[in-house]
């Protein structure tokens, strides 16, 4: 779809120094369109907002339903760190969108995270985040943080529950100050980050963490592994300790709570 | 950690290690154990070795097939810890296979790591001869992932 520019809505105040606001009525997807722009040399800090995404996706293809009134938003980066600390942006970005919720949900809510980065309120998922990279010059081109927040209104989902900022008591959420929160606390977040390294991140994310020394199901292509999460490793890596002994770290695949893993995957129309 | 078995994700690291900075030799010592590893002309062959003793590395004549693989000029190895996805979906058709032809920079797979997804481009065109890791597989970085010919 051909992007149409969105000259209508207010311009607002809120993207942080050193950030660029590129909205739009429609998009395919907020992460195609800051892919599409990376590869015509879009600057680090520009921000891809859209009303409607018409074909947005979660990890592994899963689609991601994108009705008017909620928040699509991807930040695009030009990393002169590696991937393997790219990926804990993953953690960074949660943490952020958890303090973006809790700043706007009543303040008795129980805000919690889920690995690697889902936020989670009362157990059901109202964010999504997908990374996604390009390898270029030995370390990456860009890197790509795609984010949706749930505002208005959540899927109807079977399996994996979600919710809505709306859902949960939230007093008339107004997309652009979700927007200009959230942008203002992920700047914020990846600048700590910047300074001071993983170590604060993955312990801020422990605090909130959902699951931890629990048992949990992990599904992957062709294995699953069920045991105990037992702990995060340095890099944010899932260690699995294996229920027919041994450890295991994961990196990926589906994570899923409880001794059966209660919520099975869907293939399809799953926010994931 | 148990026994005196070989660790290969350290030789794989450190042979990693070698390939990034160029040297052609780095020695390790820990946890009760020295490691060395290596690189001569042709190959780059692995030497273990017990703590005391100090031999030079053998000569390429028989390396440690990993090695042999992340010595091959093709090789295309994994620049993070992460799971490997041989599809770009679920019910996808793989991006390559072996003996399928390649253009530079096209995706040959993609690794994720903490839902950061990272496709792997082919570094240069090719035919794929061999394709390392199976779907799904978790992968260490430096571990060669397929290699062009």
């Amino acid at each position: 779809m051909a992007p149409g520019a969105a000259g209508d809505g207010p311009q607002i105040p809120l993207a942080p120094p050193g950030y660029r606001l590129r909205r739009f009525d429609d998009l395919d997807s907020t992460n195609d369109e800051a892919k599409r722009q990376a590869a015509q040399g879009a600057p680090d800090g520009t921000v891809f907002v859209a009303r409607r995404q018409t074909a947005g996706r979660g990890r592994r293809g899963r689609s991601w339903e994108s009705p008017e009134g909620n928040l699509y938003a991807s930040l695009l980066l030009r990393p002169d760190y590696g991937p393997q600390q790219a990926a804990q942006l993953s953690f960074v970005t949660a943490l952020a969108l958890a303090d973006t919720v809790r700043a706007i949900l009543p303040a008795k809510k129980r805000v919690e995270l889920r690995w690697p980065n889902d936020v989670l309120v009362k157990g059901r998922k109202i964010s999504g985040i997908l990374l996604e990279a390009a390898p270029g010059g030995g370390g990456l081109d860009w890197l790509v943080i795609g984010c949706g927040i749930n505002i208005v209104s959540h899927p109807k989902l079977q399996e994996r529950k979600a919710t809505s900022l709306a859902a949960e008591g939230a007093p008339a959420p107004a997309l652009d100050s979700v927007l200009e929160i959230f942008l203002k606390t992920l700047h914020g977040g990846i600048a700590r980050w910047e300074a001071n390294g993983f170590a604060p991140v993955r312990e801020a994310w422990l605090t909130s963490a959902h699951g931890v020394g629990r048992p949990i199901v992990v599904r992957l292509p062709g294995e699953t592994l069920r045991g105990t999460f037992s702990a995060l490793d340095e890099n944010g890596a899932l260690k699995l300790e294996l229920a027919g002994g041994g450890e295991r770290l994961v990196t990926g695949g589906e994570v899923y709570f409880g001794r059966g893993g209660e919520t099975q995957p869907a293939q399809n129309g799953a926010q994931g | 950690m148990s026994g005196p078995r070989v660790d290969a994700d350290l030789i794989r690291e450190l042979a990693a290690l070698l390939d990034e900075t160029g040297l052609s030799e780095i020695e390790w010592e820990g946890e009760g154990q020295r490691v060395r590893v290596a690189k001569h002309a042709a190959a780059a062959p692995v030497a273990r070795e017990p703590v005391p003793e100090q031999r030079p590395a053998p000569p390429p004549a028989a390396p440690a097939p990993a090695m042999d693989d992340a010595s091959h000029p093709g090789a295309v190895t994994s620049p993070m810890v992460g799971t490997a996805y041989l599809s770009p979906e679920p019910d996808a058709r793989p991006f390559v296979q072996a003996g399928d032809t390649v253009a530079e920079g096209q995706t040959l797979l993609i690794v994720e790591a903490m839902k950061m997804m990272n496709p792997i481009p082919a570094p240069r065109s090719g035919r794929v001869a061999q394709v390392l890791v199976s779907n799904g597989a978790p992968v260490e970085y430096g571990e060669v992932l397929v290699i062009i010919d």
